[in-house]
């Protein structure tokens, strides 16, 4: 292997004319590999989705016969329920209907006004109770029960889901992604000639071995979606070749923080098939993030203006993108507990507090991301349009109020829509992103080849620009679209979600996601001003790509397509 | 779980946020991102500030600058670099309208495909569609004086010949800007009194507007007093008619006919003359003339229409005034690159509009045919069917500013001229030599 290696870096060395052939060739073959790889794995994840699994039936006297397709169901007059009696004497949440992990079910009263009696036993509002199928439950002086879904009803349910589009066979993109990595490597010796590490070659050939033997492991547990892993690998491979031509000898941190990211979503994936055990973990998280943060407060050190940053043992991180993770879980909560205040409270209190701590670091462009999430999670929670704007409003005051006080970020709103005027001071780096990016067309220098890369955080706040100098504006924005599409996944993986937990926790990822890259990209090219913020998968640097790897695994949770995800076990339904 | 549905629209609204800006930003890069591409900043087409790629040449292929990435290059010829530098430009910048500024983009060779990527890192060869050796002429003939040569085609709109003098030598070091207008390109940047040129459209104003005009007559004395005001020509031109009248190029004339007109139908013709707005050169905007036609003053509205007063003109823009009477009254836009296609030979260049009506247009121009007869004397300009009309610009100097500006009306050379010299006399005795010689170099090298 490594004698081929030396045998492409002596014919490019010789044959310099060659060489810039090859280039010219291969800028056409990546675009097209990526092209496929990606629009592939998009069209697949966003075309199979999965019919609602019918858990139990909902009879009403006079009737009402309704299915159960969700784990967690209000009953309830309000139209918006899942259960939607139109009764006067029911209230507008009733009650909630909770399938637990060992098929039995839960019901607790949420009415203070209009009473539930189950087997003429009165319940008390705001307690769960186990009830059984075939239980008589009276609410509101409306008779009904819960049926169990027959066996043929669960026979019938498979039949219907053998029916749904299988998610695209993996082979063929793997196949294309592996053959994007090995040109890679060939384009990064034509162009970087002697200043390729073997580091960085070794790199991008383990994240191809990883990446294979990911898929055969879980392959053969009987996993068969793996778009949202594709696109994460390809997005890594674009990293790994973003690191070598920034600073090849950096591109083996990135691999190995990729390998550690990756282990904490299959943990993550495992850990949270059991909603009970996820739950009781909250309390821990916030713990963890206050100390991590409050350290981070103390023996913080500055890089590029905001002191986000922590070096222990020669090991550097930014805590705040660890903080995330945390974030997005204590955000997440149960139908159950979207109805209790103390939980929405402490929310509250924990999200004050992260954006208190960025607020002294001065990141305010992480501030943005968990202020956005925040404001993004509690709509979900409670649905108050009106509160969600008030606090977003006042928020924006605040920001404007410390924005006077933080000269650095400040400068940065006076240049936003005109750097060109700006061109050598404040507006040195979006001028020069614009610039170099336009100078690699649709199709790109190659990568290694571009210029980008000699300008201040041109490969993490500034990457938009750099892969579109070496890789094109096309791969560019199809990264762009990636990030699109996982949030547009998170979006529908509610309509057969289980727990409400779940969904919201990836349409929390997906927010983060979403902010990141809009601030990333808007910021890098004058549509917003720089905040420093980087590109998921993209962007080097260790934690983010760590935290971007492991944000995938709430994606995953999500994913309810039949024997698709390894964070749901397996055919359960038919125990 | 269905109120979380509908709630998590708002994640999609996030995403469409996201989509919009990339969209934005997309419809950015296709429009400008030649524009980004050839800034300053990309080191990979600048080495030191200086462009490193391309080549600029003239109508008949000779190199007037070569850029590489040990410096620029240019011309071998010293009389080549001074008479071009202004259309070629400097690879500073300096010169904002140079060739070398305007058709950067081209001259890296940027494409929206390929970005700035090129395998040979040569650039691309632009040609213009000036002539250098006419351009030298003109250089010759102005000397040592500041003034202006501007030809073009009135047909494809392609200009031949822009001269501005003073100029330098852009291989002998770039001076620094002192003052003296090196930089200054008089054509496109200057606004000039334009004096007797002025009268064509005066003129114009008198075909559409006075039906009497054929039994118009003016008694010259020389002095031509009005309202206690000379409007002096040089000599008694004696009883004149409309014709004689632009042919002498009387003022007393000239005056009493502007005020027949008025000052509302010479701000019309002013503005339809096309002299009022900026001329567009490939996206470089020429500067914009002024002028003021007061109606409660008929002394100042006589002298502005006789081109003096306020008056202040575009040469640019002049010239396609003199183009649009020469294309029976439909002006044609100017370029300064040479269009690959043959279309363009074909149709003719872009239509700036119609100027004038077509029978206003013909006898314009065969008044100014009358001037080049009765005035100017036919043997002066032998073997060209020439239009004409000369100026002297009174402009507080001793001497007075020189014009002649026109078109010549030949198969192979349509061309409509400009030609200005500061401070440099009589207009037809200074400046219609000058058109005479360039035009001929012009038809010499491109018949
Ligand atoms: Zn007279």
């Amino acid at each position: 292997m490594e004698n081929i290696l030396y045998r492409i870096l002596n014919i490019a060395q010789t044959y310099p004319e060659l060489a810039r052939e090859v280039t010219t060739v291969l800028r056409w073959v990546f675009v097209v590999l990526a092209a496929y790889i990606l629009l592939l794995s998009i069209f697949s994840l966003l075309t199979t989705r999965c019919t609602p699994e019918i858990w139990g039936y909902f009879l009403v006297e006079n009737g009402g016969n309704y299915p159960i397709t969700h784990w967690e169901n209000v009953i309830g007059r309000s139209r918006s329920a899942d259960i939607n009696i139109p009764v006067r004497t029911i209230s507008g949440n009733h009650a909630i209907l909770a399938r637990r992990d060992d098929t039995k079910w839960i019901l607790k009263s949420l009415s203070e006004t209009s009473d539930t009696v189950v087997n003429g036993y009165k319940l008390i509002p705001g307690r769960r109770y186990l009830i059984n199928t075939g239980d008589e439950i009276v609410a509101g002086g409306v008779h009904c029960t819960v049926a169990p879904a027959s066996i043929e009803e669960s026979r019938n349910n498979e039949k219907m889901r053998r029916l749904d589009k299988e998610p695209v066979a993996p082979w063929m993109i793997l196949l294309a992604i592996t053959l994007f990595q090995m040109l890679t490597i060939v384009q990064l010796i034509i162009s970087m000639g002697e200043d390729l590490t073997p580091g960085a070659v070794i790199s991008i050939v383990l994240l191809c071995v990883v990446m294979w033997t990911y898929v055969m492991v879980f392959k053969a547990m009987g996993r068969k979606g793996f778009e949202m892993e594709m696109i994460a690998f390809f997005m890594t491979t674009i990293n790994l070749a973003v690191t070598s031509s920034w600073n090849p000898g950096n591109t083996v941190k990135e691999f190995v923080s990729m390998m550690l990211g990756l282990s904490l979503m299959i943990f993550m994936c495992f850990y949270m098939r059991d909603l009970e055990r996820t739950r009781r973990l909250k309390p821990v998280l916030i713990g963890l993030s206050v100390i991590v943060l409050i350290l981070n407060l103390l023996l913080g050190t500055i890089k590029y203006g905001a002191a986000n940053w922590i070096t222990i043992g020669g090991f550097s991180f930014q805590p705040s993108e660890i903080v995330k993770l945390a974030f997005i879980c204590v955000g997440a909560g149960t139908l159950e507990e979207l109805y209790q205040k103390n939980s929405t409270i402490m929310y509250a209190a924990f999200s004050l507090f992260c954006l208190g701590c960025l607020a002294i670091m001065g990141d305010f462009g992480t501030a943005l991301i968990f202020f956005t999430t925040y404001l993004v999670v509690s709509f979900l929670r409670s649905g108050d349009l009106s509160r969600m704007i008030l606090t977003g409003v006042g928020a924006g005051l605040m920001g404007l109020m410390v924005l006077r006080f933080k000269p650095y970020i400040a400068s940065r709103f006076d240049v936003w829509g005109h750097v060109w005027e700006f061109a050598d001071d404040q507006g040195y780096q979006q001028t020069r992103t614009m610039s170099f990016g336009a100078g690699g067309g649709l199709l790109g220098l190659g990568a290694g080849n571009g210029s980008l890369k000699y300008v201040g955080a041109s490969s993490t706040d500034l990457v938009f620009g750099f892969v579109m100098e070496e890789w094109g504006f096309i791969i560019a924005v199809l990264l762009v679209l990636c990030i699109i599409t996982l949030t547009i996944f998170a979006v529908m993986s509610i309509m057969a979600g289980r727990s409400t937990f779940f969904t919201i926790c990836a349409c929390g990822a997906a927010t983060i996601f979403l902010v990141q890259t809009i601030l990333n990209v808007f910021g890098a090219v004058d549509l917003f001003p720089l905040t420093g913020v980087t590109f998921p998968f993209v962007s080097t640097g260790g934690t983010s790509m760590l935290t971007s790897w492991a944000m995938l695994a709430y994606f995953k949770t999500a994913d309810m397509r039949r024997a698709s995800s390894l964070a749901v076990e397996k055919e359960e339904h038919n125990a | 779980m269905r109120k979380q549905e509908r709630r998590a629209l708002i994640c999609l609204l996030l995403a469409m946020v996201l989509l919009t800006g990339v969209v934005v930003f997309g419809a950015r890069f296709v429009k400008e991102g030649g524009k980004w591409a050839s800034f300053y900043g990309n080191s990979q087409i600048y080495t030191e500030g200086v462009i490193n790629r391309g080549t600029v040449c003239d109508r008949n292929d000779e190199v007037l600058l070569e850029c590489t990435s040990d410096g620029p290059y240019y011309s071998d010829d010293w009389e080549v670099r001074r008479a071009t530098v202004h259309a070629v430009g400097d690879p500073h910048g300096n010169i904002a309208s140079g060739a070398i500024n305007i058709f950067k983009s081209q001259l890296i060779g940027y494409d929206i495909l390929n970005g700035t990527y090129d395998t040979s890192a040569q650039g691309k060869r632009i040609k213009l569609t000036i002539d250098a050796r006419a351009n030298v002429t003109a250089y010759e003939m102005l000397g040592d004086r500041t003034g202006l040569v501007g030809v073009y085609n009135w047909k494809t709109g392609e200009i031949l010949c822009m001269v501005s003098t003073p100029t330098f030598d852009p291989a002998d070091g770039i001076p620094e800007d002192d003052g003296n207008g090196y930089f200054f390109n008089n054509f496109l940047d200057g606004t000039i009194t334009p004096g007797s040129t002025f009268k064509l459209v005066t003129a114009a104003a008198v075909i559409d507007n006075l039906p009497g005009r054929d039994s118009f007559l003016f008694d010259c004395d020389g002095v031509n007093e009005y309202n206690g005001v000379d409007f002096t020509d040089v000599e008694s031109h004696g009883e004149v008619d409309f014709r004689g009248a632009l042919a002498q190029s009387c003022n007393g004339a000239f005056g009493e006919l502007t005020r027949e007109v008025g000052a509302s139908a010479m701000q019309e013709y002013t503005e339809k003359a096309g002299l009022t707005e900026p001329v567009d050169v490939n996206g470089v905007m020429s500067a914009r003339g002024s002028f003021t036609f007061p109606a409660d003053d008929n002394v100042t509205l006589s002298w502005a229409g006789i081109g003096q007063a306020d008056d202040l003109v575009n040469p640019c823009a002049m010239r396609v005034y003199m183009g649009a009477i020469a294309n029976d009254g439909e002006a044609v836009q100017p370029t300064l690159i040479k269009s690959a296609t043959f279309l363009r030979e074909l149709t003719g260049g872009k239509t700036l509009g119609r100027y004038l009506e077509k029978d206003t247009a013909r006898e314009l121009r065969s008044m100014m045919k009358n001037n080049v007869v009765e005035n100017y004397g036919e043997y002066n300009y032998e073997g060209l069917d020439i239009y004409a009309k000369s100026g002297t610009a009174e402009t507080g100097s001793y001497y007075p500013d020189a014009w002649f500006v026109g078109f010549t009306d030949d198969e192979n050379a349509p061309y409509a001229f400009v030609v200005w010299v500061k401070e440099g006399g009589y207009g037809s005795e200074v400046a219609g030599p000058i058109a005479r010689e360039v035009i001929r170099t012009l038809e010499q090298n491109n018949s």
